[in-house]
């Protein structure tokens, strides 16, 4: 395990440094204003945004400015004195061509590590059984996937998907209050995890916990974002379009209204759960939430983390259904690779050589041959009903 | 599970040390540098009012010229034509693109066929869109700075130091040396001295 461990870490180190998303500098840059003594960045980026060389708002909640603001604070010793002039370059190719990229890089995603050798251990204890604890710990260090989607998108939703992993080891041993709080607490990071609470709601023993555990969450994120309150972070985090993208496929049904794919799905399952279940296994019904929501909506490739150790532990207790689930993850990556994004696909090699800017995405490739909004549905209706039937599978093992 | 270790383990090592040689590989021309900085200044090129361009090649191969043009509200559908000249004002190659292709604010390549001989020659270009209107113009902007290898420009029959912020591109003698130029490039930023030691 020790061996697995280190070429683990080691894959991990190598992709962390070589491939560079350029979301990492934008949001580390934003964090910065930390050291500065800047309390309330969203107010603070509007106010300055006339001087300052990147000008995008911050688009995650208080908690991760603190966290990757202390964090630089800790590491700047490491960085060098050149480290907050690398930050502030706006420039395409100045940026990647600083010989320290590779340190800056390896340095800002070392959180990330930790976070992530973090969830293999909790997957490690999540199984009573050693041997499917250790399937487990292997499956989610050694899948490209997670990989991929943590150190080259530099995904910042790793903090939230392990403290709801955590919150789901409470609720293995149904300690629902000590659950909550981390769902609040993840919520801090995301709000995706609050999509939770209807279940738990139901999985309370009596009224007081019922109430408690729907309250203490929402109590939580209150607590943290309200001191920042304000048109700006409103605007730039609380209803940003990756905060609420989630929720915007839907069909028309007449007179301004229409059906909300994601609430159909979260309401269709809570009552479902409620109605059919005497025991609900709430695990199963927050994997089959994230794999329909994935399914019916145009997602962020960050977003498949939420629903990846739940796919893992999904994996190892049902053997049958690894190879669907590694065919279905596979789509669910491929198609963000077809965006019309050059930051999804080839920007990532930039550090190679800023040459690369001469290549065609390979949404540019596929026109040649296709439409690529075709292709991509194709690939998406497949994820979909891949989903669907594994979803259904996962309900339907849950009742024998 | 051994399996996984094994894809995993090929498959990243494969993205980080192979994948950016099969991209390098498709690579059809380079350029000879990055484009330099400007400002807002620009110059409208339309019906008679052409630009010509003063610069110096600095690598064999010439094979196009790209700088950024701005087409506002896509209204120039004619013909945007550079014709460029050697030192001796001879017409050497052509290259005519439809402002249709051009949208407001792109990085546009003009192609031509391989200049074999261009290492540190001078040549000249015009920019043009002759059946362009007054409401068809496109523009391009003006260094801030000078940069080598960018001499002067002629504009409404006016001659000035510098001019648009070009750059050229070549046609590399084969695609290995594309490679090794790319793996040399990352190691080079990677192995430079003291870059990855804690100050």
């Amino acid at each position: 395990m020790k061996k697995l461990l280190v070429l683990a870490i080691v894959l991990r180190l190598l992709v962390s440094a070589f491939l560079f998303h350029p979301d990492i500098k934008t949001y580390n840059f934003q964090a910065s204003f930390l050291k500065k003594g800047v309390v309330n960045i969203y107010s603070y980026l509007v106010e300055n945004k006339a001087s300052l060389p990147l000008k995008d708002e911050f688009v995650y909640f208080p908690l991760t400015y603190f966290i990757l603001g202390g964090y630089q604070m800790i590491a700047s010793g490491i960085l060098g004195s050149g480290f907050d002039l690398w930050l502030a370059d706006a420039g395409a190719s100045s940026v990647v061509n600083n010989p320290n990229i590779f340190k800056y890089l390896a340095i800002l995603k070392f959180p990330y590590l930790i976070l992530d050798v973090g969830i293999a251990f909790l997957l490690l204890s999540y199984f009573k059984d050693r041997k499917k604890g250790e399937k487990a710990f292997t499956l989610w260090l050694f899948n490209p996937f997670t990989i991929l989607i943590i150190y080259i998108f530099s995904n910042i939703d790793i903090f939230s998907v392990l403290l709801t992993l955590i919150a789901f080891l409470f609720i293995k041993r149904e300690k629902f209050l000590k659950a909550s709080v981390f769902l609040g607490l993840a919520s801090c990071f995301k709000l995706y995890p609050l999509l939770f609470i209807p279940f738990l709601f139901l999985e309370g023993k009596d009224l007081k916990e019922k109430i408690l555990v729907s309250v203490i969450p929402i109590f939580i994120l209150l607590v943290v974002i309200l001191p920042f309150w304000s048109p700006a972070f409103v605007q730039s985090a609380l209803i940003s379009g990756l905060t609420t993208r989630i929720f915007n496929p839907g069909f028309v049904i007449g007179f301004g209204e229409s059906i909300i794919v994601g609430f159909f799905i979260l309401s269709a399952l809570f009552f479902y759960s409620w109605i059919t279940d005497k025991k609900i296994n709430l695990f199963n019904y927050w994997t089959v939430f994230l794999l329909l929501i994935f399914s019916f909506s145009h997602f962020h490739v960050a977003w498949l983390l939420w629903v990846a150790p739940f796919i893992v532990i999904s994996a190892v207790k049902r053997p049958s259904l690894s190879l669907p689930i590694f065919i279905l993850t596979t789509l669910a990556v491929v198609i963000p690779m077809f965006y019309q994004d050059r930051s999804m696909t080839i920007s990532l090699f930039r550090l190679y050589t800023t040459w690369y800017d001469l290549l065609p995405t390979p949404f540019v490739v596929l026109q040649k041959l296709y439409d690529p909004y075709n292709f991509m549905s194709v690939l998406h209706s497949a994820l979909a009903g891949g989903s669907l039937i594994i979803s259904y599978h996962i309900l339907k093992e849950e009742k024998e | 599970m051994k399996k996984m270790i094994w894809f995993t383990t090929i498959s990243i090592l494969f993205m980080l040390f192979i994948m950016p040689a099969i991209m390098a590989s498709t690579i059809k021309m380079t350029p000879a540098g990055d484009q330099p900085g400007y400002g807002p200044r620009r110059l409208s090129i339309y019906g008679t009012k052409e630009l010509l361009q003063k610069f110096v090649s600095k690598e064999k191969n010439l094979t196009a010229i790209g700088t950024t043009v701005k087409n506002p509200n896509l209204k120039n559908k004619k013909e945007v034509i550079l014709n460029l000249f050697d030192s001796n004002h001879n017409l050497v190659r052509k290259s005519i693109l439809n402002g249709f292709n051009i949208g407001d604010g792109d990085f546009v390549k003009f192609v031509f066929d391989v200049v074999p001989d261009s290492t540190n020659k001078e040549y000249s270009f015009t920019l043009s869109s002759l059946t362009a209107g007054a409401d068809e113009i496109i523009e391009v902007f003006l260094v801030d700075n000078p940069a080598e290898g960018i001499i002067e420009y002629t504009f409404a029959e006016e001659v000035h130091q510098g001019g648009i912020p070009m750059v050229t591109f070549h046609k590399p003698q084969n695609k290995w040396e594309v490679i090794r130029k790319v793996y040399s490039n990352w190691l080079s930023k990677l192995l430079f001295p003291h870059s990855q030691k804690t100050e």
